[in-house]
């Protein structure tokens, strides 16, 4: 469709184990930089896996304006991590919003929200502090908590929790009154929520979202979740930097972690018009289901490789174009596997000559707050250079991945940035540079 | 642009758990509202709800052992898209499952209650004022189940309506809180129409019965504690209205082109006209007073439809029974239909099924699409002392016949997110 209107990226915002913001977080993306480390938000030493993707210490006052640091007290960690990642998003894009000045440069109706979120655990001691005061012995007494118990927890409990909590903070911090949706497809909510934001401003419904996602598992419920479904490795809690290796034939699970990735994406003509710096044109967006079973992948990998074909295909463009490949590269031996058998249906023989950086070796597995990864692909489109794939060696299935453990040079024109969620949801992104005319 | 018709429905409610016996019901004017049973709510501040009651997934879900793990929500989820893929002929149907996609507003499922506060209570360490962590971990190893884990997770239902239908195409769980299901029939919409798909299954499921969710509620002083009475508690703009009631169900449709469905000889049972989503960007505890949202949201689909606000017949309402969201939603309501308010019927079926949460949008989008093919207006019952705020006809406690060729139903949640959608009777092309 030639009328089509044409989506760019102007913005990026990133809080991850390896950098808050996303200057940061490139910084040592191409430094090597590795953020899993042995947990210091509790003492894990009772968990089978105690290592995480954990964020460097930040204070969320500083993210939000001061008339909203009251409100932060309502924010569970999932939707700090939005906030702060939309606060450098709009920064990065250098948009105005209400946060910063009274006159915003955009029009808010205009301007939509599409985070995606997890299932935002409850703060254990906030909540055990007060079904301590209505217990008998180690159980509940409900009677006890229906009357009492309850009121000791704040008003506004249920409200921290929401999963659309995230995009209402940011709508309400932004002053962004257009389409809003919070899309909960777990490892692929990021995805999901930024393909939805894509066709929202293609077909004229904004000209601007902030989209992307969110979460933190950095908390005991999040990681014993994991522990108890088999996904995370209980075989480096004494080196935590080696413990994610993607597709490597030594790989023994995944890691924990937390952080949020946003996009500002904008229509071309209203992104040039502003004169707004843009790293990418995001071309395609595919997505597809999964129907093997809820908690495994199918071990073809092949409904995941028709989401990245069906992206391709969107952008008009071949596999064989593609000069940069952000897989889900989890770590864990059989989920890979799959990925492989998936990502061969699409690129075939080519695969091999594909750059691959898989990010999660350095980050852990960020789960809704994978827009990360989809920030790592546009980086690297945006300043030609891929980050070094770090733990992954030798490779399952005696395959040859066009990987390497230094950072290097690469003339990047198409980089995809594909996943899969817990539950079979796949969903792939194809980033295309600017044409010339474009910048 | 592709046109999109709904051909398929079904729904898991408090007032049954087939479309016809809710509908019947609904027009009788009859409650699904009474003593909360699924938890002993005693001494909670409401002791009331809207239960799914003697629900059989088995009888619902012919191979029901393919979702072995499945918690309350999913099974709802699941007993409803069985009805939906039933009555939308999609059994017989030679279909392309690359091209049925899925879009739901699936809820989180249930903390698995008694290991959750189990674990939690024997790690409370009263000197630290904390958990200990490494007890907790402990205890919650053994006595947490992985399945039971992974089922909260709020993509559940939709990974497994994949299992039941087979759906490969493009897949979506959205949550915004109770404003999500009508979300997500209105993504789904926006999906088909562009080709994306030909069939999508849309809809929500939702249970938040449980002590956790009613706490929640009760501290936001949002649920109705007018215990004494169970079926006059939910009060949509009733002056003496005191907060919502909580539901728990699911509604699921059958979306599809209008090709699709009209190559294959499917039953058309409505068209989806248009469909509007906006943010208030106000707070995360109150609504827009002046409604600017919830206008902002009835104007996009009226544009998105190409109608104008004279075009509808019936107007489902968000009509939760809080003090703040009638008010708010009946000023919004006469912003956008002007002059035309107070003849058009407006009226809010939680008043006898209280609030589904997620799953609310979806089926009073498929109780509007039963008003258009029966010309039934489902009343507002309880309405028995005139709010000066409320001052529309909100079809007072009897059903009434009217026609009804194009309805809009509202839906509004927690955090500004407002969405409203309308659907007509098909007339051909």
């Amino acid at each position: 469709m030639s009328t089509m209107r044409r989506v760019v990226v102007t913005g990026i915002g990133v809080i991850c184990p390896i950098g808050i913001g996303s200057a940061a977080f490139w910084e040592n993306l191409v430094g090597g930089k590795i953020g899993v480390r042995r947990i210091s938000a509790f003492d894990p030493s009772g968990f089978p896996s105690q290592i995480a993707g954990e964020v460097p210490a930040y204070k969320i006052g500083d993210y939000v304006p001061k008339s909203y640091r009251k409100a932060t007290k309502v924010m569970a960690r999932d939707i700090e991590l939005a906030v702060v990642a939309a606060d450098d998003a709009f920064k990065d894009a250098g948009l105005k919003s209400k946060a910063y000045t009274e006159t915003p440069d955009f029009d808010g109706k205009r301007f939509g929200c599409n985070i995606g979120a997890g299932l935002i655990s409850v703060d254990l001691n906030e909540l055990t502090v007060a079904l301590h005061s209505a217990r008998n012995g180690d159980q509940l007494d409900l009677r006890k908590w229906g009357g009492e118990g309850m009121t000791q927890l704040t008003p506004l409990w249920l409200l921290k929790y929401l999963p659309n909590m995230l995009a209402c903070h940011v709508t309400i911090i932004h002053q962004l009154k257009g389409p809003s949706n919070t899309i909960t497809c777990a490892d692929a909510s990021s995805h999901l929520a930024i393909g939805e934001a894509f066709r929202t401003i293609q077909r004229g419904d904004a000209d601007l979202a902030v989209c992307g996602g969110a979460e933190s598992k950095v908390q005991p419920m999040g990681l014993m979740r994991q522990c108890l479904l088999n996904r995370v490795s209980t075989k480096h809690n004494e080196t935590p930097e080696s413990a994610v290796r993607p597709f490597d034939v030594d790989a023994t699970g995944t890691a924990v972690g937390e952080g949020a990735g946003l996009f500002i994406l904008e229509e071309f003509e209203h992104a040039k018009r502003r004169g707004a710096k843009i790293y990418a044109e995001l071309a395609g967006f595919g997505a597809t289901q999964d129907t093997y079973n809820v908690s495994q992948p199918s071990p073809t990998g092949d409904s995941y490789g028709r989401a990245i074909s069906l992206a391709l295909i969107d952008a008009n463009l071949p596999p064989a174009s593609v000069d940069l490949l952000v897989p889900c590269g989890l770590g864990i031996a059989s989920h890979d596997r799959a990925e492989l058998n998936g990502l061969t249906t699409v690129f075939g023989g080519g695969l091999s000559r594909i750059p691959l950086f898989p990010l999660k070796s350095r980050t852990g597995n960020l789960a809704a707050g994978s827009g990360v990864d989809a920030a790592a692909a546009v980086l690297s489109l945006h300043h030609n250079k891929i980050p070094a794939a770090l733990n992954t060696g030798k490779i399952i299935g005696g395959l040859s991945l066009n990987n390497a453990a230094e950072a290097r040079d690469a003339a990047i024109n198409i980089a995809v940035s594909s996943v899969y969620s817990l539950g079979g949801q796949n969903a792939a992104l194809v980033f295309r540079k600017p044409a010339k005319e474009a910048s | 642009m592709k046109r999109v018709v709904i051909t398929g429905m079904g729904w898991v409610t408090p007032m049954g758990q087939d479309i016809e016996t809710v509908w019947r019901r609904l027009l009788a004017g009859e409650s699904g509202i009474d003593f909360t049973t699924l938890f002993d709510a005693a001494t909670f501040p409401t002791t009331i709800s809207a239960e799914v009651k003697d629900f059989d997934f088995s009888a619902h879900v012919a191979r029901s052992a393919d979702h072995g793990g499945a918690g309350r929500n999913t099974q709802f989820a699941l007993a409803a898209c069985a009805q939906a893929w039933r009555s939308a002929g999609l059994g017989e149907a030679k279909l392309d499952l690359d091209r049925v996609g899925m879009y739901l507003a699936g809820g989180e499922g249930e903390l698995d209650f008694d290991a959750y506060t189990n674990a939690a209570l024997s790690a409370w360490s009263v000197e630290s004022n904390s958990v200990d962590t490494v007890k907790w971990a402990t205890v919650a190893m053994q006595r947490m189940s992985a399945v039971r884990e992974l089922e909260q997770e709020p993509n559940m239902a939709l990974s497994h309506l994949a299992l039941l239908s087979g759906a490969r195409g493009p897949a979506f769980n959205c949550l915004t809180a109770c404003a999500a299901s009508t979300q997500a029939i209105g993504e789904a919409t926006q999906i088909l129409r562009r080709g994306d798909a030909d069939v999508m299954i849309g809809g929500g499921t939702h249970s938040m019965i449980h002590p956790f969710g009613v706490t929640g509620f009760n501290r936001l002083t949002a649920l109705s504690t007018a215990n004494g009475d169970p079926p006059r508690a939910s009060r949509p703009f009733d002056a003496q209205r005191g907060g919502f009631v909580l539901g728990e169900g699911a509604g699921i449709v059958i979306l599809e082109t209008l090709d699709h469905a009209k190559a294959r000889g499917a039953t058309i049972l409505a068209e989806v006209a248009g469909y509007g989503s906006t943010a208030d960007a106000f707070r995360i505890t109150d609504q827009h007073p002046e409604g600017e949202g919830a206008i902002g949201a009835m104007r996009a689909a009226l544009a998105d439809a190409r109608l104008t606000s004279a075009d509808i017949h019936y107007v489902n309402a968000h009509g939760t029974g809080t003090r703040e969201n009638d008010g708010n939603e009946t000023t919004a309501i006469k912003h956008v239909l002007g002059e035309r308010a107070k003849e058009c019927p407006v009226s809010s079926i939680k008043s006898m099924m209280g609030h589904l949460i997620a799953a609310a949008g979806a089926v009073e989008l498929i109780t509007c699409v039963l008003a258009i093919r029966d010309n039934m207006l489902p009343p507002t019952v309880n309405l028995q002392h005139a709010d000066p705020e409320c001052d529309l006809d909100y079809v007072p406690n009897k059903a009434r016949a009217a026609r009804v060729d194009t309805a809009l139903s509202n839906s509004f949640g927690f955090g500004g997110q407002n969405d409203s959608i309308i659907v007509r009777r098909y007339l051909g092309e």
